[in-house]
């Protein structure tokens, strides 16, 4: 049989390599970066058993494995298209076609913008970017940044700033509009925090956490909550104020902030100005998809998942015969689950070339996804559980639609 | 190179003395070996690396991922390249993308 | 303020074209390009998408800013073969 193509040598895609290649198939895993590992290389946090996460050391760990199983990978090759035609997948690249008849999308996750007046000026960049700047080329975005959005993602990398020795001025929200919606209401904010507090390293924000458990103490939090932000790593979080502009001549120079009612409109009279040469963007992560859905896969917006998915079951099949799913692709998570969803992925497709041998071995993969799920330190939606199931029922419910077709 | 995170207190340090030379618009700058364009910019000092095509505003990295293409600079002659997802190298001769004439469109808001 | 930072499409434009035709978002980045620069649309869609639904419902089942081939910029010599057989 061909060989299995993989496009994303993140976290997923390399453990779907490793597991397909330890059965004896041969792998190839295709990614537009210069390095392996995607998002999982900027990832630097402490466990709760006192571990540094790095996500530097976790990709080697898993390229070194890939390799030394005999998966071939092939970096900055940035994949067009891909087309079905006879049961075979073309995997379109710039100089090459590739052929396949299992093909596996792990290509993982983009950043949404929170879109802000003067947010296209040089020293603008997603909270992503920074990471990967400070982390893993160990560039400083700058000497002073503001952070706006508050959420999982750009609280840790704050931490990940701060420990490069970048000062973070604040992390605060964008003001409200039709785009940013949520990410500019305290409420909302606050509500999404809530379920991540236990990784708060404050004793305040955990004490405040277990006594807002109803709309109204709610309230009243966010209507107390202090105008300068609470500390957390020394970096005030500020849930009362907002970014209203990004100014500077050909670069950032700094940020304007105004209060914020509790619902998230400005207060006139109140604007600031704080110093920055850089500005992260923290709109928060959605499924890169574009791949699956040029394939023709059906897709269904799930809001816990981080948006549209492509619809597939939890063996990582797509409805489409030979094309497979795992990573964030298939909705936002760390990136343990992805490592779990790439062995899942890795097995089924073994399953479907050697006549279902691997039966055993995929169910307990799969209820592995759902242990490492459980165990998750970060989640990035309190309800992704409730997202899958979702899917689970489109599934079904899709399976039902062609049958009585 | 002050821009650079020599000594971090988790990860390893860096190798700084593995250098290459690479032109910016006509001007000499140095690199770490294989490390990113959009890297060896920034720890120049250069924010700016190309102006909108049409409205000739400033840009830099923004998503620093190969997702977003703002960083789009040209590379040994070749248009459209992504600083941030293409590794230094010795003598490279990259150059920022300016702004493009519309002179049709500029003509008609004068003239329609 | 821009949203769309290809082409440079105004949160104002693509809010006064949604109130005034009432827009999907496909008819919205039709009217005003927004999402249809050289990134595709990966940096903005999901604020396209934003501004259509604040006066259209979303549809869970469907993609509503479909992804076109080459999902990455081609030069037209790679994308045709031409040349190659220079």
């Amino acid at each position: 049989m061909s060989k299995v193509i993989i496009i994303g040598a993140g976290p997923a895609g390399l453990s779907a390599a490793i597991t397909i290649a330890e059965n004896g198939l041969n792998v190839l895993v295709i990614d537009e970066y210069m390095k392996p590992g995607g998002r999982l290389l900027g990832q630097l946090y402490e466990e709760p058993n006192g571990n540094w996460w790095n996500g530097i050391k976790e990709s080697q760990n898993l390229f070194d494995k890939a390799v030394s199983t005999g998966v071939e990978i092939k970096l900055q090759t940035p994949v067009s298209n891909i087309e079905e035609s006879n049961g075979i997948w073309n995997v379109y690249t710039e100089d090459e076609v590739y052929t396949t008849s299992h093909l596996l999308l792990a290509t993982g996750a983009a950043e949404a913008p929170l879109p802000i007046p003067g947010w296209t000026l040089p020293g603008v960049m997603s909270v992503g970017a920074a990471q990967v700047m400070t982390n893993v080329h160990r560039v400083k975005p700058g000497e002073r940044g503001v952070i706006v959005g508050v959420n999982v993602l750009s609280s840790a990398i704050a931490m990940e700033l701060k420990l490069a020795g970048i000062d973070v001025a604040a992390i605060t929200l964008p003001k409200m509009n039709m785009v940013t919606k949520e990410s500019g209401n305290p409420l909302d904010v606050m509500n999404s925090l809530l379920h991540v507090s236990h990784m708060a390293p404050s004793a305040f924000v955990k004490m405040g956490s277990k006594l807002m458990k109803n709309d109204f103490l709610k309230r009243m939090g966010i209507t107390f909550f202090p105008k300068n932000g609470v500390k957390m790593w020394d970096i005030p979080i500020m849930l009362r104020k907002a970014v209203v502009e990004i100014y500077g001549e050909s670069q950032v120079e700094g940020v304007t902030i105004a209060t914020i009612s509790p619902s998230g409109d400005i207060i006139p009279g109140t604007e600031e100005n704080i110093a920055a040469d850089f500005v992260c963007i923290a709109g928060g992560l959605y499924p890169l998809a574009e791949l699956a859905a040029v394939a023709g896969c059906p897709f269904y917006h799930v809001e816990e998942l981080g948006g549209y998915v492509p619809l597939h079951n939890e063996r990582m099949e797509t409805v489409l015969e030979g094309l497979y799913v795992a990573g964030n692709i298939t909705g936002i998570e760390g990136a343990k689950v992805a490592i779990s969803q790439g062995v899942t992925a890795g097995l089924a497709i073994v399953n479907s070339t050697d006549g279902g041998k691997q039966e055993a071995k995929l169910n307990d993969s799969i209820k592995a996804i759902e242990e490492t799920r459980n165990k998750a330190y970060i989640q990035f939606h309190p309800d992704v559980k409730a997202g899958k199931q979702k899917l689970q029922n489109y599934w079904n419910e899709h399976w039902k639609a062609v049958v009585s077709q | 190179m002050t821009r650079r995170i020599i000594h971090h207190p988790v990860l390893d340090r860096i190798d700084e003395t593995d250098t290459v030379s690479f032109t910016f618009d006509n001007k000499k700058y140095k690199a770490l070996r294989d490390e990113s364009l959009a890297a060896a910019l920034l720890a120049n000092g250069i924010r700016t690396l190309r102006h909108h095509e049409e409205f000739g505003t400033p840009r830099g990295i923004y998503c620093n991922i190969g997702h977003c293409f703002e960083c789009r600079v040209t590379v040994d002659g070749v248009q459209g390249v992504r600083a941030c997802l293409t590794p230094i190298q010795e003598g490279m001769d990259v150059t920022s993308g300016d702004k493009l004439l519309t002179s049709v469109r500029d003509w008609r808001a004068n003239n329609e | 303020m821009i949203i769309c930072r290809c082409e440079e499409v105004t949160y104002g434009e693509l809010v006064e074209t949604a109130d005034k035709y009432g827009c999907s978002p496909r008819e919205l980045k039709l009217r005003t390009r927004a999402g249809m620069g050289y990134c595709g649309g990966r940096t903005c869609r999901n604020a396209v998408d934003s501004i259509a639904h604040s006066s259209t419902k979303r549809d869970v089942s469907q993609i509503t800013l479909k992804y076109q081939p080459p999902i990455r910029p081609i030069s037209f010599s790679k994308l045709g073969g031409v040349g190659n057989n220079d």
